[in-house]
């Protein structure tokens, strides 16, 4: 077989590897606590959102809606100290109920994501 | 870039082979257009292997790998595609692939197919119920490929539509459906010699355990698993007129894998009836997410974008 292609194939992914060390990506969500779909037992005192890249917090946000779509958290969502990917927006006490939490993460290149998921108090 | 079933006729030497159209049409599936980011609200839908996905926007598969024996033919396809968004969800896109041929007992022959472009703008998006619909055109150019691998001097146009549909908007009762997704195309082969009119048609059938991680309920997925879209894809060509024989095309039962710059898949390529073919094969594709490692040139229009 001509062995052309595959040599310029071998740049190309030389120089993608490269440029994997300066480059930047989608912030998506990794995981949560209360986990996504969870029951917990008690209200939470704040509600955490990890994300696979670091985040720009003037752009980001993280609010908690209860089943008739009132926010109910403190609007106080900031990033965590030591680990930009990491959102954090703290909660009153919740009664039994199922809450919903919406999110936008604007990652540091700008790239745009948005998600919720729900938890429920029992 | 979808590819599409015809007859073709191999030279070798003194000896003439026939190719049946189906194993050209099978070892090309690994090459179709796919996007580097493309979200309907909170779904990501991936891109696809054997069929093309709905939208319009930046992205580099290099490569594409197929590896498929029919009719005593070997062939291993080697493809690439580049699209690029011009205006908003107006993107244009050049594909190609690289035949190496062995028949059974006969020397190898290898070459590029004809090279195909394409356009393709999002007409119509419902962000909330996580839908899309799109309309484009491919234009294979006749003459571009090599005469040793069967490539064809006549030029092809094909209109086609797209559609995604992902599932996020069931009710609780149905959470675990949540995550399912369907993309497809339907495109019609206006070739300009005597060959046959041709519907290309397929579609995918896609489960985001990401979605299912992140959106319906954490089951502890562990990495590499919990970046993983098991998928299911159907591609048919039905050949309309002139003697074009019955629809052919393959089933393709695989997985993709979502890393944070990059995209991997694979598949089986399943012949779905006998005209098909009755070997199975295998395709891999990386799809880089150039939007991502390039921000500054890729990931919004050339023209009027963000």
């Amino acid at each position: 077989m001509k062995n052309i292609p595959f040599k310029r194939l071998g740049l190309v992914a030389v120089l993608f590897l490269a440029l994997q060390s300066h480059a930047w990506a989608h912030a998506f969500l990794d995981h949560a606590d209360p986990k996504v779909g969870s029951i917990v037992t008690g209200s939470p005192a704040v509600v955490k959102a990890w994300f696979t890249q670091e985040l720009e917090p003037a752009f980001s946000s993280l609010q908690v809606t209860d089943a008739q779509g009132r926010e109910v958290d403190k609007k106080d969502m900031h990033l965590d100290d030591k680990d930009k990917k990491l959102m954090i927006v703290s909660l009153p006490p919740l009664t039994a109920g199922t809450y919903t939490v919406n999110w936008q993460a604007v990652s540091v290149d700008t790239h745009r994501t948005q998600g919720h998921f729900e938890f429920t108090v029992k | 870039m979808k590819k599409k079933n015809r007859f073709v006729v191999l030279k070798n030497g003194n000896h003439w082979l026939a190719v049946s159209g189906a194993m050209l049409a099978v070892a090309a599936v690994g090459v179709s257009k796919a996007q580097a980011h493309g979200f309907e609200g909170d779904y990501f839908f991936p891109p696809t292997i054997a069929t093309d996905d709905p939208f319009a926007t930046d992205e580099l598969l290099l490569p594409s790998v197929s590896y498929l024996k029919s009719d005593g033919v070997t062939t291993t396809d080697t493809g690439f595609e580049f699209d690029k968004e011009i205006f908003p969800k107006f993107a244009l896109g050049i594909s190609g692939d690289y035949l190496y041929q062995k028949p059974d007992g006969q020397p190898s022959v290898s070459g590029w197919s004809d090279f195909a472009m394409s356009a393709k703008y999002q007409l119509w998006e419902n962000a909330p119920h996580q839908a899309i619909f799109s309309v484009g055109a491919i234009w294979q150019i006749g003459g571009s490929g090599s005469k040793e691998v069967g490539a064809s001097s006549a030029n092809v146009f094909t209109p086609t539509i797209y559609y995604g549909k992902a599932f996020g908007d069931l009710p609780d009762t149905l959470s675990y459906a949540r995550p399912f997704a369907i993309t497809g195309t339907l495109g019609e082969d206006l070739p300009t010699s005597f060959e046959p009119n041709n519907l290309q048609w397929g579609f995918a059938l896609e489960y985001s355990l990401p979605y299912l991680q992140t959106e319906v309920k954490d089951i502890g997925l562990p990495q590499p698993f919990s970046r993983m879209f098991p998928l299911v894809e159907f591609s048919f060509t039905s050949p309309e007129n002139r003697d074009g024989g019955p629809t052919t095309g393959t089933i393709n039962p695989g997985v993709l894998y979502e890393s944070t710059y990059f995209q991997i898949g694979a598949e089986a390529i399943i012949p779905a009836n006998r005209e098909s073919g009755s070997h199975v094969g295998a395709v891999v594709q990386l799809e880089i997410f150039i939007d991502d490692i390039l921000p500054k040139i890729f990931g919004h229009p050339l023209f009027f974008g963000k």
